[in-house]
């Protein structure tokens, strides 16, 4: 089986071989990504085959490793363990990273740095499966990393203009801070077990000192909320869609952003032996799906709607780890990343076809756009909660998971998350697809664009009735909805998508939007401003740190520096007045040690000559100062 | 064969060589350093294949010298001094490359390269004290010369601050050594012998001070380091990759050679005051770098944030401290040698290193550019690159250490952030958005800049990957030193 290591393999060689050629050369075998994802989704499907039917027969189907360096006898590897949760994440990102390549064919065709686009995108495809295939934490981190530079290079790929430039240095820095915890976190792991293997960290687990568990859970969640855009480490999201917006399908919606969520379900018996970073990780998780759902419904950038609705998402994925409730986590990933993605890519024809991103300016669309229409709106069902699609399901197994641990009050919460969610889809929908048409000439995307969502929105329409199966192959009992919960879920989610339609689809939008402003005033001014978070950061954080800087730098040079040339010119002092003694003696030449450092501005001819007896002071004054020392510590 | 003898004074025949050349034939010195700058690395080649990875000290030579004193003429290279050593045979080869077009006096100019050359290779591989310190002040005299007189316009305050501070340093290493010798317990230069020495503590700590000083100005740790960015933006391109590349290695390097195995207790003792001024190099030097405005002096600054790291993992005195310590100290000559290579070659071509001036390189100039992000990127730690593999040690082994209290660790770590933080903007405004007027007319790198490069390139995903390449020579090193100085 040592096939499975190619799956990585294959795109990190193919942006190995697209990235030293010339700019024309790449754009001319720009299908080298392509065919290396598509290699890769074939062997995912083959090392999926190996492990089905899963089960706890499952753990463990293939490992391998190969030391990359050993540092105190101890080897630190890179590793591949490929059990069933790692077999199903391969073949969510090939799958969707197929989707997104055969798509960019289309969405990307005329850009002239199309070869360049494609590597990164291979790259961080490469990147992202060796994390899911990764058998210890320095592997996984290491990925982890290289997906945070292949983000940040799609995020400012377009970097001739402002914000795209703005936006990849923020996403790269606001997930570092979370990297600054994870990398502690991983420091404090090896100092405790000496190894970074996931068996061996597990298997001690139990015996750590109390406290340890819970430090490196809540270091590890500190560097899963960067990556995940948790709150309030989820900043950087909303900005990330500057990107090509295959690009944000793919990275910013399906895959990386979702790296977060299962660092934590892989580290699970840390966070299991620690118990309250469990409940920490819902508290975020909760607070997060809350906090994204609420701004969603007031942005007016689709791909901002979009992406807050990533976050709150992402956040309902924690939520569900956290109560207990790792597999109904896991499985609302999973159908998330197909859902999302297809949104994000029906978004991109809805871009090109109406030339702004701005929902106010769009509307009347599913007259001219048909399959985006019909893909998108099974996309937008997952998202609210409707049966039979995919995020009914997923979503209902979290609000079982909260309702059988006994977390009412998150229950409820989640519930008003899932309310909201709903809400803003039918905003979204409403506004782009119904009412008058605002632009003329609206064109359907490519076939290569429109085949790919096909292909996303019969999965989200099918995949959904997996969930027992699901469950089942991660070797949990698996179970249909609960009538209960199920009923619950479905009314919040019509509930939401009537008021949806009550505000939007009734074409009063101008008006409820302007009574919504002037009846809470301030609240949709706080929520239009994101919560304040980015103003935050801006006063408390970025600018002083400048201003910290500059004065830093100041303070080098007026004090730290000037000591030095303070002394210097002390010692210059002293030495002209002893000079004038050495005048007889040495004629005239020395000036002494800082005589010359003074002088900036006279002939290198004199100093040269000046510094050889420099230097035997030197040694005299070192000689004679021992030798002081030496008779005192007789003494 | 006394391969070290050969590898280390093979320059000096290069130096004697320029002193005969005909005047009227200004290409002749270049060629002549390229030829003996790449003997000598073909020689490091042989000495690779033949070092044993396992065997300790290799490659022995030892004579008296000064019979009286009992100074030995005694070179040995081990897992520690080779990464530097092979380091410092490449890096001379691609400055010679780098100064190819230096028009004012090149004899000269060449001549002190390949002697800087000869007192970068001898400090490595000297264990007797006299020798070492010989070859070690041996390194200021042609560098002093390189930045005076082909520096820039503030090079001779440059020259002198950089000569005297070092020297200033040094002076209190002499001291050290001496009061080594004259210990009753020490009494040789023998550098193994005197790890050997089981010197009392309370000497111990004046010893481990004096050379303290020594070695920081070298590194330099803060607040020892003025003198670096001066002499740096103020170096010639090819004087900047040696400064930065090797010469403030000889500090760390001394560090690792001398305070921790012959002065045990000591470096035990002081552990949380190294510490300490690492860590606020670390934090210090990456909020400075970021205040500039002089793409050499951030590079500069950048520096002393990454000796931080080493002296951290030194401090630490754990295996993957010192597995750290040493792999940045090879990464930082490597990463930091490209980003001086790139400054130096847009210097060239527009002649000014102010970052609001030099904007929008990718759109002119795509392969500097995309070269100059590249090392950024490795500068910044990620991992996959040279500079993961010894910032990521030093801050485990740190951790680890019962010295350091977890507070400087985490201190550290936000250091790594820092370092994002500086490059990234830097990159945000020289490599991305639209070509500034200075850039809007440069040409692209040609093919021997390119050439110069990718060696660099090459080593630095090499290592960044397989982190062995390196670390399979340090590993064992590291481990024998850790034993001496637990053995006592």
């Amino acid at each position: 089986m040592a096939y499975v290591a190619l799956i990585p393999l294959l795109p990190a060689i193919a942006f190995a071989v697209l990235t030293p050629l010339s700019r024309e050369m790449r754009n001319r075998v720009r299908w080298l990504g392509l065919v290396s994802v598509g290699g890769a989704l074939a062997l995912s499907l083959a090392a999926f085959a190996a492990v089905w039917p899963g089960g706890q027969e499952g753990e463990a189907t293939y490992r391998a490793s190969v030391p990359i360096a050993q540092v105190g006898g101890v080897d630190l590897n890179l590793g591949i363990l490929l059990d069933p949760i790692a077999a199903i994440m391969l073949l969510v990102i090939t799958v969707v990273g197929m989707c997104v390549q055969v798509y960019s064919l289309g969405y990307m065709h005329r850009d002239e740095r199309v070869g360049w686009y494609f590597a990164v995108l291979s790259l961080f495809t490469a990147a992202m499966l060796a994390l899911v295939l990764a058998d210890n934490f320095l592997m996984l981190y290491m990925a982890w990393e290289v997906m945070g530079l292949c983000s940040y290079l799609l995020i400012g790929f377009w970097h001739e203009q402002e914000a795209p430039r703005k936006a990849s240095q923020k996403a790269f820095l606001t997930t570092r801070v979370g990297d600054v915890g994870f990398a502690i976190g991983l420091a404090l792991m090896y100092a405790t077990v000496g190894s970074f293997e996931y068996d061996a960290v597990f298997a001690g687990v139990g015996q750590w000192a109390p406290g340890v568990a819970t430090a490196v859970a809540l270091l590890l969640l500190i560097g899963a909320m960067g990556k995940s855009a948790q709150v309030p480490l989820h900043v950087w999201l909303p900005d990330a869609m500057a990107g090509p917006t295959p690009a944000s399908a793919l990275i910013h919606a399906a895959t990386m952003v979702a790296a977060g969520v299962y660092l934590v379900a892989r580290a699970l018996p840390i966070f299991e032996a620690s118990g309250v970073a469990l409940t920490i990780t819902m508290i975020v998780g909760v607070t997060t799906a809350l906090v994204g759902g609420v701004i969603a419904a007031v942005q007016h950038d689709i791909k901002k709607v979009l992406a807050y609705s990533t976050i709150s998402q992402l956040g309902y994925m924690f939520v569900a780890i956290g109560a207990g409730g790792a597999i109904a986590g896991m499985f609302h990933l999973v159908t998330h990343a197909f859902f999302k993605s297809l949104l994000f890519l029906g978004a991109g024809v809805i871009i090109h076809a109406a030339h702004t991103q701005d929902m106010r300016e769009m509307g009347g669309l599913s007259k001219h756009l048909p399959w985006t229409t019909v893909t998108f709106g099974a996309g937008a069902l997952a998202l609210a909660g409707v049966a039979p699609f995919s995020g009914f399901w997923s979503k209902d197994e979290i609000l079982y998971a909260l309702y059988t641990g006994e977390h009412y009050v998150v229950l409820v919460l989640a519930a008003a998350a899932a309310f909201v969610t709903a809400f803003y889809v039918a905003r979204l929908w409403f506004r782009v697809f119904t009412g008058p048409a605002q632009t003329e000439h609206l064109k359907e995307g490519h076939a290569e664009m429109i085949v790919p969502m096909v292909l996303l929105a019969v999965i989200t329409a099918a995949i959904g009735f997996t969930a027992p199966g699901f469950s089942k192959f991660l070797g949990h009992a698996g179970h249909w909805p609960d009538p209960l919960i199920a009923g619950g879920s479905t009314a919040v989610a019509l509930a939401g998508l009537a008021l949806g339609w009550w505000a939007y689809g009734r074409r009063s939008v101008v008006l409820n939007t302007r009574s919504l402003k002037e009846r809470a005033g301030y609240a949709y001014d706080a929520l239009a401003k994101k919560l304040y978070f980015d103003l935050t950061y801006e006063y408390f954080i970025i600018r002083p740190y400048m201003w910290t800087a500059e004065h830093l730098y100041r303070f080098d040079q007026k004090v730290v520096d000037g000591a030095v040339n303070g002394a210097a010119s002390a010692w210059n002092g002293l030495t002209a007045a002893s000079a004038r003694f050495d005048l007889a003696v040495i004629d005239g030449v020395v000036n002494g040690l800082a005589g010359s450092a003074r002088a900036a501005g006279r002939t290198l001819r004199k100093i040269q000559v000046g510094r050889v007896q420099t230097y035997q002071r030197y040694i005299l004054g070192a000689v004679v100062l021992l030798m002081v020392w030496i008779v005192v510590k007789g003494a | 064969m006394p391969l070290l003898t050969l590898i280390v004074f093979l320059p000096l025949v290069g130096v004697a060589a320029m002193a005969l050349l005909p005047k009227d034939r200004p290409e002749l010195p270049r060629l002549v350093a390229l030829g003996v700058a790449l003997a000598d690395l073909a020689l490091v080649g042989v000495l690779l294949a033949g070092y044993d990875v396992g065997g300790g000290m290799q490659f022995v030579e030892r004579h008296s010298w000064v019979p009286e004193a009992g100074i030995q003429y005694f070179l040995g290279v081990d897992g520690i001094s080779l990464p530097l050593l092979a380091l410092s045979a490449l890096l001379v080869v691609l400055a010679v490359l780098a100064s190819w077009n230096i028009s004012e006096r090149p004899a000269f100019y060449f001549a002190m390269m390949l002697l800087l050359a000869v007192g970068m290779n001898g400090v490595f591989v000297a264990f007797d004290f006299v020798l070492f310190y010989v070859f070690w002040e041996l390194v200021l005299v042609p560098m002093y010369f390189m930045i005076g007189i082909w520096g820039g316009p503030r090079r001779e305050y440059a020259a002198i601050k950089f000569f005297l501070y070092t020297l200033f340093g040094s002076v209190f290493m002499l001291v050290g050594i001496l009061a080594l010798y004259l210990h009753p317990q020490g009494g040789t230069f023998d550098m193994i012998a005197l790890t050997q020495a089981g010197l009392p503590a309370d000497f111990q700590w004046w010893v481990f001070a004096a050379f303290f000083l020594g070695f920081a100005v070298k590194v330099p740790i803060f607040p020892f380091h003025t003198w670096l960015p001066d002499a740096h933006v103020e170096a010639p391109t090819a004087g900047s990759v040696l400064l930065a590349g090797i010469l403030l290695k000889m500090g760390t390097y001394g560090f690792v050679r001398v305070s921790l195995p012959m002065l045990p207790e000591a470096a035990e003792t002081w552990a949380w005051f190294v510490a300490l001024l690492g860590v606020i190099s670390i934090i210090y030097g990456a909020a400075v770098a970021f205040a500039q405005t002089d793409l050499k002096k951030l590079v500069a600054y950048s520096s002393v944030s990454h000796m931080g790291f080493v002296m951290l993992g030194i401090a630490a005195g754990t295996p993957e401290g010192l597995n750290g310590a040493v792999a940045i100290m090879f990464a930082h000559g490597v990463i930091t040698g490209m980003l001086f290579l790139l400054v130096g070659m847009v210097y060239e071509r527009t002649h000014t290193r102010m970052i609001a001036e030099v904007s929008g390189l990718s759109k002119r100039t795509p392969v500097a550019a995309g070269m100059l992000a590249f090392a950024s990127f490795a500068s910044l730690g990620l991992p996959g690159l040279a500079g993961f593999p010894g910032e990521f040690l030093s801050l485990v082994g740190a951790w680890r250490s019962e010295l350091i209290a977890p507070g400087y660790v985490i201190a550290a770590a936000i250091g790594v952030l820092l370092a994002a933080a500086y490059m990234l903007w830097m990159v945000q405004r020289v490599v991305l958005g639209e070509s500034s007027a200075a850039v809007a007319k440069i040409p692209d790198l040609n093919r021997l800049e390119i050439g110069i490069l990718v060696p660099l390139v090459v080593i630095t995903v090499g290592m960044g990957v397989y982190w062995s390449s390196l670390l399979r020579y340090v590993d064992p090193a590291v481990t024998t030193l850790l034993a001496g100085m637990g053995a006592r």
